[in-house]
């Protein structure tokens, strides 16, 4: 199942070559010298942990960046798009995660909005339109019903549309940025075949993903980026899963750095195994989760490991009263929390920093103060009056010992950095304690300094009992924070590992990918 | 919760920070709405030599009396990212609720206001309940309540009116005063001011804004965005009820087809007022300027002598024209 579509003769020009491709972001290297080489008819992976330079090559060939240094080739002519229109008639199509398509709308519809063949007066073609539709959906092989509405489809055919749509015009490059994410495994076949034939027809695919599983199962070749640079290029048979997760991790990640202040080295030992846990899930189920179980230690911070739509966030989720509990036992200090909301939740001493705090963490186009007073409203009033000063002093106190950097606690939250934003989102649940700290990738979108500081507020409140439990998809931040880690998979935790049984990110990876149930390709 | 000097004062000591009575007088629009008003006043003071005098501003006061209270409510509905349609059908069912309880129940003042109130918070009970657990957009479900609460209210006496007798009622909701000020409009001062502390100094009005701001951040902060929208309808409801029992001490009688169409003027006083309609932004001294500026411009209008229709035809463009541009 591995090879589908042969690569091309090596002799000829390739389709793209990317040489020594620079890119700085004001004081941030992007990229740093970075080549890849696309043949016609085949499909590269392109592999590498957040941050190791993949989306911005990508938005460089779609015309969104414009490269620094170093020379872009589509056969053998130099290129260099300063808009993603030249990129486009170039025949660079590129297919984004977050689908851009009108639900309300047929296939049809879709692959010709903004084109759709009309008469004189304006009125439209129907016929033709499907007509038009059905014939590009047969020349691409794509196994499409350009009658289908498209919001009544699985996801891989909305997938397989959104394809389709960017295939539309002379396409010689196609990009899929992460295009599985949310999709079942018979989905991703039926995806794959579209991808295929696809790339038989001389089509070059870049492949961008994190799910080394499909690597082996679609790509012809793989490249790793790792810190704005390649890691190296490998034929896809000729490689295995253990030379691909050391070329993402690098050789630094080898061995935990011995921190002098290594984390969690103190705390661990003083969380120890003999201690009741603070929070404890048994057997867990509800729509995502699948007989989940987990103990969380006063003091502990728990990591939680696993790919994206694993079940980690809906873990979180539903010990801060969002899902509730189908079956089993999830219980707080051993106090029952079925039936909980997020403000019993909330009362019983659980806290959650959202993973998106845009969207759940903060009201964007409020003070300072009131978000972070909002979840402890209660505290700063009485009879249901609202006592300002005590309100204000919370919030400043806040703001102090987060290190805010903002004119006042009356400023707009929408007007602080990413960072700065994250810190009020933790200032939320800062005091009193929590019982319960539920973290959800944190650090996201903040930069090196916040996260840092970040880092200190969850090892301070680690330190003064609270039981951390941290989703992060960034393994490194995982192995500098905490005592032990769960690996999550399908709504279930496979495996927990402490302290002495990770040190290094090339193990976690391991961990994380062998756990993976359609494992097949291990080394 | 009379606290207001120590966070003005911190923001005082640090720029670019705005206080709490800040928010309180201005909103989101510094003085934007006082200087429109101010203009109104100017140019219809030089305009009419009728306008500028005490009982022409009672006049006023008393005409938007009604539009006022109800918009108190409506602001916290808005805030709270919804809408309510009914108003003006409930205002109607309330007062043939009250004037029916007080000639078949009792003719007691009591009586009356408690049926009047009651309907109104039932109403907006309603309209809250099928909003947040039914999950029906609340311009639909007004929409339906606004349709159904005329109805009943035409049903009950087969369109016909209800004198009302009782004169303690006239008085309170009417016709009585306190230092020259007319009762309906000791009515609107206390309701707005009662508004005022719901909404800029207790809980429930920060859990308002949150909840409109962005309600899946208040939900993740453990807001009860459900109580708190239900609780914005049943306010309004209620508002609705009281505004149809001064309307009808006004006139001595409850009228099932009164007020048709006085929505929009709630609605337009409201947003006039810097309420966004996306939730989460607004202020009751904004809505009861806004209602202001509609009535004194409905006013001046008239004293100018301009026809009735012209005068639809103005109202509508500067409301359209000042919401355009003070908006964002």
């Amino acid at each position: 199942m591995i090879e589908q579509g042969s690569i091309a003769p090596f002799s000829g020009t390739p389709l793209l070559r990317v040489e020594g491709v620079r890119k700085r972001f004001g004081g941030v290297n992007a990229l740093r010298g970075v080549s890849l080489e696309i043949r016609a008819g085949e499909v590269h992976a392109l592999l590498g942990e957040n941050g190791a330079g993949k989306s911005t090559l990508i938005k460089i060939l779609s015309g969104v960046h414009v490269h620094d240094g170093g020379s872009i080739e589509i056969d053998g002519k130099p290129v260099s798009f300063s808009s993603p229109a030249q990129s486009r008639d170039a025949g660079v199509a590129v297919v984004y995660q977050d689908l851009s398509l009108v639900e309300s709308l047929s296939v049809a519809d879709n692959l010709l909005l903004g084109r759709e063949p009309k008469t004189r007066l304006g009125f439209l073609k129907k016929r033709q339109l499907v007509a038009q539709a059905e014939a590009f959906l047969k020349s691409q092989n794509i196994p499409l019903d350009a009658r289908a509405m498209v919001g009544s489809l699985p996801f891989a055919y909305r997938q397989m549309t959104e394809i389709a749509k960017a295939l539309m015009g002379d396409v010689r490059l196609l990009i899929l940025d992460e295009p599985t994410s949310a999709l079942t495994d018979d989905e991703e076949k039926i995806l794959f075949e579209a991808i295929r034939a696809v790339a038989a027809r001389g089509v070059g695919v870049i492949y961008v993903t994190h799910r080394l599983n499909e690597v082996f199962r679609i790509s012809n070749r793989v490249t790793v980026f790792r810190d704005g640079q390649n890691a190296g290029t490998f034929f896809t048979a000729q490689t295995n899963m253990r030379q691909l997760v050391g070329a993402i991790v690098g050789p630094d990640h080898a061995v935990l750095k011995a921190d002098g202040d290594a984390p969690g080295q103190d705390t661990a030992s003083s969380a120890g195994s003999s201690e009741k846990p603070v929070l404890e899930l048994k057997g867990v189920s509800n729509d995502r989760l699948d007989g989940a179980s987990l103990e969380l230690r006063a003091g502990e911070i728990h990591g939680l490991a696993g790919l994206i739509g694993s079940g980690r966030t809906e873990i979180l989720q539903t010990i801060f009263g969002l899902r509730s509990v189908q079956s089993g036992e999830a219980s707080l200090d051993g106090v029952s929390l079925k039936g909980t909301d997020p403000a019993a939740a909330i009362g019983l001493g659980i806290a959650l920093v959202p993973e998106d705090r845009h969207v759940q963490g903060l009201v964007l186009e409020h003070s300072i103060e009131r978000n972070l007073t909002l979840p402890r409203l209660p505290y700063f009033s009485r009879l249901g009056w609202l006592q300002r000063r005590p309100a204000s002093e919370h919030a400043n106190a806040a703001m102090r010992r987060l290190a805010v950097k903002a004119p006042s606690a009356s400023t707009m939250v929408k007007n602080l950095s990413g960072g700065n934003q994250q810190k009020v989102v933790f200032g939320k649940w800062n005091e009193p304690r929590p019982r319960v700290l539920l973290l959800d990738e944190p650090t996201v979108g903040v930069d090196v300094g916040a996260r840092e500081e970040i880092y200190g507020v969850i090892r301070a409140a680690a330190a003064a009992g609270s039981g951390v439990l941290l989703v992060s998809s960034d393994l490194s931040e995982l192995l500098q924070l905490c005592d032990r880690i769960s690996i999550v998979v399908d709504g279930r935790i496979t495996r927990t590992v402490a302290r002495p049984d990770f040190c290094s990110a090339e193990d976690l990876h391991h961990l994380i990918q062998l756990s993976q149930p359609s494992e097949e390709h291990a080394a | 919760m009379t606290d207001i000097q120590s966070p003005a004062k911190a923001a005082a000591s640090q720029p670019g920070g705005r206080s709490a009575l800040q928010h309180l007088l201005q909103g989101d629009r510094p003085y934007m709405l006082y200087v429109a008003f101010a203009i109104m006043l100017i140019v219809f003071s030089l305009a009419s030599p009728w306008f500028l005098s005490i009982d022409n501003f009672l006049n006023i006061g008393r005409q938007t009396t009604l539009v006022s209270i109800i918009a108190v409510g409506m602001t916290f509905v808005i805030i709270s990212r919804q809408i309510d349609l009914s108003v003006a059908s409930t205002l109607a069912l309330s007062g043939m609720s009250a004037s029916l309880a007080m000639a078949f129940v009792a003719n007691s003042w009591v009586v009356g206001a408690v049926a009047g109130l009651g309907t109104g918070a039932l109403i907006g009970l309603l309209n809250g309940v099928l909003t947040t657990r039914l999950e029906i957009p609340s311009f639909l479900v007004t929409l339906g309540t606004l349709s159904g609460a005329r109805g009943l209210a035409l049903m009950v006496t087969n369109t016909k009116p209800v004198i009302i007798t009782n004169e303690y009622y006239f008085a309170i909701f009417g016709e009585g005063s306190v230092l020259g000020i007319p009762a309906p409009i000791l009515w609107t001062l206390g309701v707005t001011i009662a508004g005022i502390l719901l909404l800029h100094y207790s809980v429930y009005g920060r859990r308002v804004y949150a909840a409109g701001g962005n309600p899946t951040a208040a939900l993740y902060s453990g807001v009860h965005i459900k109580q708190v929208t239900t609780l914005a309808f049943v306010l309004t409801g209620t508002l609705a009820g009281l505004a149809s029992l001064i309307l009808s001490a006004r006139s001595h009688a409850a009228r099932p087809d009164v007020v048709q169409g006085m929505e929009l003027d709630v609605i337009a006083s409201v947003i006039l007022g810097g309420c966004s309609l996306f939730g989460g932004r607004g202020f009751v001294l904004g809505t009861l300027l806004g209602s202001l500026i509609i009535g004194t411009l409905n006013n001046g209008l008239v004293l100018l002598g301009v026809s009735s229709s012209l005068q639809l035809v103005i109202k509508g463009a500067i409301i359209v024209a000042a919401v355009a541009f003070t908006r964002r």
